[in-house]
């Protein structure tokens, strides 16, 4: 396997007494957009800043493109560019001058592709930053980054002010970017935007991560759930170690199933003689309830 | 349900509704600095009251110090110089330090009035508050309330200091009084340039410039005569010295300050009963779509932030420059008018040299504002976020804020020469003596070193303690001021004036230009500098 883009091994980072990171393992492999899930104050905006070497980590160590992100920062960030969460800009500067300087910062900038994008996004780059409102910062420096011949995306929550069809711009130009070979790590809370985007998907939770693999993967280990109408009745399912949540209603039955059962759970449903069945794949909130939801603390790996 | 009395008095009700809570959430979120702002006046006057009889043992021994105050430079600096003929302490007090009193109530309501109105429309914060149940003109009035209320406290504190210090009671009120219907005044300046500019910093701005302007009207207006001309009568600092304590103790004169805040006051109502919120009177223009050639490095960028900030720094020391320099004939007038004794205390053989060299440690200090200003302006760009979107690309750290640095080096250094450049012109044109401009240039070049070693003091502390800056390094420019304008008048303890960086620096043009302590002040300002790119090379970014 090829050296991974980002690679951090038990990163620990205190502030004062809060660990914001407590152990944090991340991997993303070159080529693919890495989903980076977790609500607000999990550590994903610090793992960003410390890739970024603007915070020291305290324990543990990170890789970025096998250099080091405090002492190779000025080396590793030609090859890379940063969407904040939070745009910040200069009050007196254009927009435009804004996306020239951080791209001539960057040593690149795709002229054609920067009015296109600034087209896209329907940007008016004239206009003072003090004048944008969060979304239009946003769009910003999303143009910016995205305009720049780099080989990774580092995107902090990056669509947190657009509009809905400013999302699907967002994502359309997201996969014009991937289809070069660029890797992207996309921390975000919108569930929607990581399902259609990411390859690959981290769940942080409290400075650590939790789970980290495909969709599919995590669907796997998750529930599916069944919704089933059998001839005979389903009395039998409801002491099945793996089956939760069981109602039943006028000769259908609800339940939730863990993934790895799902084939001994149909064999048994077979059975009793099938007559409609459907069966939903776990949603991403779904998985996230998992970790976040109230057997949380008892799923912590702590 | 509200019952309404009648649909007029139901408008206004409605405009002001919140007004007492807005208030009382300022005065919390004021509580530490109006204060020390207040604090700071009274402790002023308790300080001039127990220094000046330590110099001046006797009343009679005033005469010859109070001369300096009666001179046109001394009154250019001070004011009318009313009762100085026959000095007493209290009328010492009140001519000679009442000017600085007004300059710093002055800056305590821009402040304040900018902080609680366009700040916080600027931020977005008072959007919050007003999609409360709070009305359209409450924000406003309250601030003008806290402003009222901080000018009297103060007023109450400056007369209470002053007849502790056992001044007559008549004159120390109405020295107190007009201490806090000057601050009223620039309070209603301040509301009103709040209303007019979309930032916070164009609205302090503006007003700083109005204050700056107030200075230079006076100054006009009291340098030809004692007691003023008519010109001093335009300036907003002039009223309350016009009201004479100690001497003429003439209450009407505050009737001027107090219509003219009225009037501001009411101007800024009428203008934000005709704005929308967020905006300003003066509308947005559009910029350029493309960056210019040159913005694209962190040096470019570093410029292109810098550069309102230089022009108007620029700008006003210019003309200082000029007005200062053209005083320089009425200074040799003086000086031929002047018994040798007075020349002697004038530390010069000559009254133009010594104004000379009084002017360009003027312009030091200013310089040293503006390089500290500068220094700061990195911090800023830290805490707002910006410092990380810069950092984000292979920018290193030395370079972001080494061209924050030399922005701010250049720009001292420019500005000390554009000022010299100014004043020797002025000064060359009105005397005949064309080598003056080669002679002012000189004396404020000469001050480079020790102004930038204040800039060093917080280059170095940026880089190794980011938060003790600002407090810091204002704290060593206000001990550079207070020793350059204070320090042989009050015969400050050697070491305090040791403390000031100018104080090494040989007095060009009274004294010939000395080399060593230029020298060690360039190498300690350098050491400064490399401890500050040192310490940003390994501290974390706005941790």
């Amino acid at each position: 396997m090829s050296t991974p883009v980002i690679e951090t091994v038990r990163l620990v980072k205190r502030f004062g007494d809060v660990r914001a990171l407590d152990g944090l393992d991340l991997t993303v492999q070159p080529g693919e957009v890495h989903g980076f899930l977790g609500p607000n104050g999990a550590g994903k905006s610090t793992t960003m800043r410390v890739l970024l070497g603007l915070l020291r980590a305290d324990a543990g160590h990170a890789r970025l493109f096998g250099g080091d992100p405090w002492s190779d920062a000025v080396a590793l960030h030609r090859r890379l560019a940063y969407v904040p969460g939070d745009v910040e800009l200069w009050p007196t500067l254009t927009g435009g001058e804004a996306i020239d300087l951080f791209a001539r910062l960057r040593g690149s900038l795709d002229r054609r592709r920067r009015d296109e994008l600034c087209e896209r996004f329907d940007l008016d780059p004239t206009k003072k930053a003090r004048t944008y409102s969060k979304g239009n910062r946003q769009k910003v420096a999303l143009v910016a980054a995205l305009a720049s011949d780099v080989e990774l995306l580092l995107l902090d929550e990056p669509t947190a002010g657009l509009d809905p069809l400013m999302e699907v711009a967002f994502q359309d130009a997201i996969r014009d970017t991937t289809q070069r070979g660029v890797t992207v790590l996309l921390s975000s809370h919108l569930l929607g935007q990581v399902e259609a985007l990411a390859d690959r998907v981290s769940i942080v939770r409290a400075g650590q991560v939790v789970e980290s693999g495909t969709l599919r993967d995590l669907r796997h280990m998750t529930r599916t759930t069944i919704d089933v109408e059998t001839e005979q009745p389903s009395g039998a399912l409801a002491d099945h170690p793996a089956v939760h949540d069981l109602r039943r209603e006028e000769g259908r039955t609800t339940f939730e199933v863990d993934g790895e059962h799902v084939g001994e759970v149909m064999r048994i449903l077979a059975g009793l003689g099938i007559r409609t069945i459907v069966a939903h794949p776990p949603t991403l909130e779904q998985l996230l309830m998992r970790f976040y939801g109230d057997g949380a603390e008892t799923r912590s790996t702590r | 349900m509200t019952v309404v009395a009648s649909p007029t008095s139901g408008r206004v009700t409605r405009a002001l509704a919140g007004t007492g809570t807005l208030l009382a959430f300022q005065a919390r979120r004021d509580r530490v600095k109006l204060p020390v702002w207040v604090g700071g006046l009274g402790l002023f006057v308790a300080y001039v009251s127990a220094a000046v009889p330590q110099i001046a043992p006797q009343e009679s021994d005033l005469e010859t110090t109070a001369v300096l105050f009666r001179l046109p430079v001394g009154r250019m600096l001070t004011g009318p110089a009313y009762g100085l003929e026959a000095p007493t302490y209290e009328r010492f007090f009140a001519s000679g330090y009442g000017l600085y009193f007004g300059i710093i109530a002055a800056l305590m309501n821009i402040m304040l009035v900018v902080r609680h109105t366009r700040l916080e429309e600027q931020t977005g914060r008072s959007e919050l508050v007003r999609a409360g149940a709070v009305g359209r003109d409450a924000a406003l009035t309250a601030t003008l309330l806290l402003a009222a209320a901080a000018n009297a406290v103060a007023a109450v504190v400056v007369s209470g200091a002053a007849i502790a210090s056992g001044y007559p009671a008549a004159g120390a009120w109405l020295f107190g009084a007009g201490v806090g219907a000057g601050g009223l005044t620039f309070a209603g300046i301040a509301a009103v340039a709040a209303q007019i500019s979309t930032s916070a910093r164009a609205a302090a701005g503006l007003s700083g410039a109005v204050l700056a302007a107030a200075f230079v009207v006076r100054a006009g207006g009291d340098t030809p005569r004692e007691g003023g001309t008519g010109l001093s009568w335009f300036s907003p600092l002039a009223w309350a010295q016009q009201t004479a304590p100690f001497v003429l103790d003439r209450w009407w004169p505050l009737a001027i300050p107090c219509a003219v805040a009225a009037a501001l006051v009411a101007l800024a109502y009428g203008l934000q009963a005709r704005r929308d919120h967020g905006a300003g009177v003066l509308g947005e223009r559009r910029g350029r779509a493309k960056a210019a050639g040159w913005l694209g490095t962190p040096l470019g960028l570093a410029f292109r932030l810098q550069r309102g900030n230089l022009l108007g720094w620029g700008a006003g020391l210019v003309l200082a420059g000029v007005v200062d320099g053209a005083f320089a004939q009425a200074m040799i007038d003086a000086g031929d008018s002047l018994p040798e004794a007075f020349r002697d205390v004038l530390g010069a053989d000559a009254v133009l040299d010594g104004y000379l060299a009084f002017i360009a440690l003027f312009v030091g200090y200013l310089a040293a504002a503006y390089g500290v200003s500068a220094v700061l302006l990195v911090r800023t760009e830290e805490l707002r976020g910006r410092a990380d979107t810069v950092l984000a690309t292979p920018t290193s750290r030395q370079a972001w804020f080494g061209a924050h640095v030399v922005v701010a080096v250049f720009g001292v250094v420019l500005l000390l020469f554009l000022a010299g450049a100014a004043a020797g012109l002025a000064a060359a044109a009105v005397t005949g003596q064309p080598t003056l401009v080669g002679t002012m240039v000189a004396a404020h070049l000469n001050l480079v070193p020790g102004v930038l070693v204040v800039v060093a003091l917080a280059v170095a502390l940026a880089g190794v303690a980011p938060r003790l800056v600002a407090p810091v390094a204002w704290s060593a420019v206000g001990v550079v001021v207070f020793v350059g304008n204070f320090g042989s008048l009050l015969e400050l303890p050697e070491a305090l004036v040791a403390l000031s960086p100018l104080s090494h620096l040989a007095q060009l043009p009274v004294e010939s230009f000395a080399l060593v302590p230029a020298v060690a002040l360039l190498l300690l300002a350098a050491g400064g500098i490399a401890v500050g790119l040192w310490g940003v090379r390994r501290r974390e970014i706005n941790r």
